[in-house]
């Protein structure tokens, strides 16, 4: 276990890992999960909603990402998504509330960005959820 | 001559103002650093995203057609567009506010020029920003499309509001087959000084140094044409909302130096309407003394 992997994580709003150097990556791909390990070969691929999970020094840890995609080349992993948040920083009972917010604005159906915008919260917070539960479990 | 009440309250009038406007001044200057830290934030995704389109390019380029057009993929967001030449996108980036100095007249101007020099053509605007939408919307120009506005999303710029602009722009210049979209925006520069930016941002320029960088070895997934597909929109909204920030720091240092210019000038006059209140203050004395003087002098005789 010699090599490593290197790992970039760009959200619009930050850069919030650089060449951090990890022993595994698992993507949430469009057509599944998807594990990089060192020496993989090169291949651009497209995120869905969900858990992005890196491994070091024997820890997992987990990142729920909305969508976006990754870029695996020489060893270096470039992540970009659309939103990431650390499972360990996500708040169970604020989720909730937004997940309880966006539906309710999904039944009244007024404008339809409203509705929109209220259909990716609540996409969103469900991913937060679910990354969260599972770290937990 | 004023009476010493006047420019007394001459003088306390002033001083309020100033205050004012060293408070404004400090609330900009301390909104700066925030607008800055989410500048430098931002700028890892844009640049790395234009990387990685960059390094797509030629091989999209070499892509077959699509079956629902007539062009090939590429020519959709890139170079080689069979576009309406008639047709053209402005997007003006002002602050919501005045009191900022040259900050929003400099960028009016600019979209004026534009304006005048493409009036034979139809322009699809998108105003971001109360002055510039007020000014565009007052033109009442015949050519001139506004088809998206966004006024008080400053200083709280967002990456939503990003995606809004991004989402607008990219539906108008597919539907309206536009040749071209120009972006005139404030660039912070420092926080002395802001540059205005007149650029076209769409279609895409190919860039020379990347086509030597082959993707060929890549592997895709699903594939390379559904992967572009949501690439170049994400890459769109992410350049928005770079300039969206870099225009929002601009505004918040224009304010900061304005607001320092005011309040210098109100402290020199003030400095000057005390010197004029002694004077006026010396010469009534001067009088009554005399007066008093003269009043013996007078009871003397």
């Amino acid at each position: 276990m010699a090599k490593k992997l290197k790992l970039n994580l760009i959200t619009p709003q930050k850069q919030l890992l650089t060449d951090l150097e990890v022993d595994m990556v698992v993507l949430p791909a469009l057509l599944g999960e998807m594990g990089i390990l060192p020496g993989h070969v090169p291949v651009l691929v497209q995120l869905t909603y969900g858990d992005l999970r890196y491994k070091k020094d024997g820890k997992d840890f987990d990142f729920a990402v909305m969508g976006g995609f990754v870029e695996v080349k020489d060893d270096v992993v470039n992540a970009f998504a659309e939103g990431a948040d650390l499972a360990d920083e996500i708040d169970e009972e604020a989720e909730n509330q937004k997940i309880k917010k966006a539906k309710e604005a999904l039944t009244k159906k007024d404008a339809d960005i409203d509705f929109e915008l209220a259909e990716i919260e609540l996409k969103q917070a469900i991913t937060r959820m679910k990354v969260k539960r599972r770290k937990m479990s | 001559m004023e009476s010493l009440r006047d420019i007394r309250q001459n003088i306390k009038a002033i001083k309020s103002t100033q205050q004012i406007m060293q408070t404004m001044k400090m609330i900009s200057n301390a909104r700066i650093r925030r607008a800055q830290d989410a500048m430098a934030a931002a700028r890892p995704f844009a640049i790395q995203m234009l990387k990685m389109v960059s390094n797509l390019e030629p091989q999209v380029m070499a892509l077959p057609q699509p079956e629902d057009g007539p062009e090939t993929w590429a020519s959709r967001l890139f170079i080689n567009r069979t576009a309406d030449d008639n047709k053209i996108g402005l997007v003006v980036i002002t602050g919501d506010k005045g009191l900022t100095g040259s900050f929003n007249a400099v960028v009016l101007r600019a979209a004026m020029r534009f304006i005048k020099e493409h009036f034979e053509k139809e322009i699809f605007v998108f105003a971001i920003g109360k002055k510039g939408r007020d000014f565009l919307a007052r033109l009442k120009m015949p050519n001139l499309h506004i088809v998206y506005e966004s006024v008080g999303i400053f200083p709280k710029v967002s990456y939503a509001h990003a995606e809004l602009l991004g989402e607008a722009v990219l539906k108008t210049f597919i539907q309206e087959n536009l040749k071209d979209l120009t972006l005139i925006y404030n660039d912070f520069k420092s926080l002395a000084s802001q540059n205005l930016v007149e650029q076209i941002i769409l279609p895409f320029e190919p860039s020379d140094a990347s086509q030597k960088i082959s993707t060929q070895e890549f592997e895709f997934e699903p594939g390379l044409l559904e992967i572009f597909k949501i690439m170049v929109p994400r890459l769109v909204k992410a350049n928005m909302y770079r300039v969206l920030l870099e225009s929002q720091a601009a505004n918040l240092a224009a304010t900061t130096n304005a607001m320092d210019a005011a309040s210098k000038n109100a402290g020199e006059i003030v400095g000057a309407l005390g010197l004029k209140l002694n004077k006026v203050r010396q010469t009534g004395i001067t009088n009554e003394i005399l007066d008093i003087v003269n009043g013996a002098e007078a009871l003397n005789n």
